[in-house]
């Protein structure tokens, strides 16, 4: 039976902001709560009860106190304040965690797929389709053409790393050593640039989500903008 | 000098815009995401803030935050933020919480 004090938020905020040792048994309350929080909410990426797990949430854990302390004016008292303490330990596991599971690969291997799948693939059949009416294939190859002239080969390198193998954000973004809020919004702009595009072109998006959701789309088929 | 986001503009729009192909599996996921996309979404740093909230008003069933369709587009597209509000709502699902 856990002897932890039950807290309401001011009182959370009196004692984490109080000295001696109503900061501490705030602390190791706190901790406690948050170590069994991120076993519990990292289960789907380790082994509930593996080391790793046990090892991450200790360490998460630790480095969220700090950063808890650092930030306390910060929180607006809009949530319960385990809540927001979960988000704050929960931030830095799943970072930690991308960053232990892409150090070894390079910000070139992850965006290599769309590269080497425009490089390789090149050729527009018409005839792998039974699905596709003529002009659904019309409309995919406008959507390419535009894509092509639209974005560099980098740009959608970088989309289809994220959209298509599920490379995190932020495995991404610490590669590029930049925040991931900032390569979202620079994915944001292109997918508005595109969309706007699409709709000078006339091309109906409504059309555009039919034309997907009814295609059978293997990998291996092409469309080569501007040539269909 | 440059800042971070200037760095990243510089890398993001450098490279060739010489023809290359785009496969067809591609154009149908690129192409629900452009089709998908809001002149205004927010991005994951106004996600975060407001994390604990929606969290628990999710767990409330209560929907009527104006901000929240916004949260819930940007999880559907941010694998990210998606990973850290299921590990949240994980966390939450415990009588200590």
């Amino acid at each position: 039976m856990s002897s932890r004090r039950l807290r309401d938020n001011d009182e959370w905020i009196s004692a984490l902001t109080s000295t001696g040792q109503a900061q501490e048994a705030a602390l190791a309350d706190l901790r406690e709560i948050l170590v069994s929080g991120l076993r519990r909410g990292l289960a789907a990426w380790l082994e509930p009860h593996s080391p790793q797990l046990v090892s991450l949430a200790e360490e998460a854990s630790q480095e969220a106190l700090v950063r808890i302390l650092a930030k306390l004016d910060t929180f607006e008292g809009r949530s319960k304040f385990t809540t927001w303490a979960y988000k704050v330990a929960i931030r830095i596991a799943l970072t930690e965690l991308r960053r232990k599971q892409w150090k070894d690969v390079s910000l070139d291997q992850m965006l290599e797929f769309g590269s080497e799948e425009g490089r390789e693939a090149s050729v527009v059949d018409p005839q792998t389709g039974p699905e596709a009416t003529v002009e659904q294939w019309d409309m995919l190859a406008q959507i390419g053409r535009i894509l092509q002239e639209e974005l560099t080969e980098r740009q959608l390198a970088v989309m289809q790393a994220v959209a298509l193998r599920g490379i995190p954000m932020e495995a991404l973004a610490q590669k590029m050593g930049v925040e991931r809020n900032a390569l979202y919004k620079m994915m944001h702009d292109a997918r508005l640039k595109l969309k706007r595009r699409l709709a000078r072109e006339g091309l109906e998006l409504g059309d555009v989500m039919a034309t997907f959701e009814g295609s059978n789309t293997p990998g291996g088929r092409v469309v080569r903008g501007g040539s269909a | 000098m440059f800042d971070l986001l200037d760095r990243l503009r510089v890398w993001w729009s450098r490279g060739r815009r010489a023809p290359f192909a785009v496969s067809l599996f591609s154009l149908a996921i690129l192409g629900r995401q452009i089709a998908a996309t809001q002149e205004v979404e927010y991005a994951c740093d106004d996600v975060y803030r407001l994390m604990d909230q929606f969290a628990e008003a999710v767990l409330r069933g209560d929907d009527a935050a104006p901000w929240m369709p916004l949260i819930r587009t940007h999880l559907e597209r941010c694998p990210d933020c998606r990973a850290e509000f299921e590990a949240l709502m994980q966390a939450l699902r415990s009588p200590e919480s």
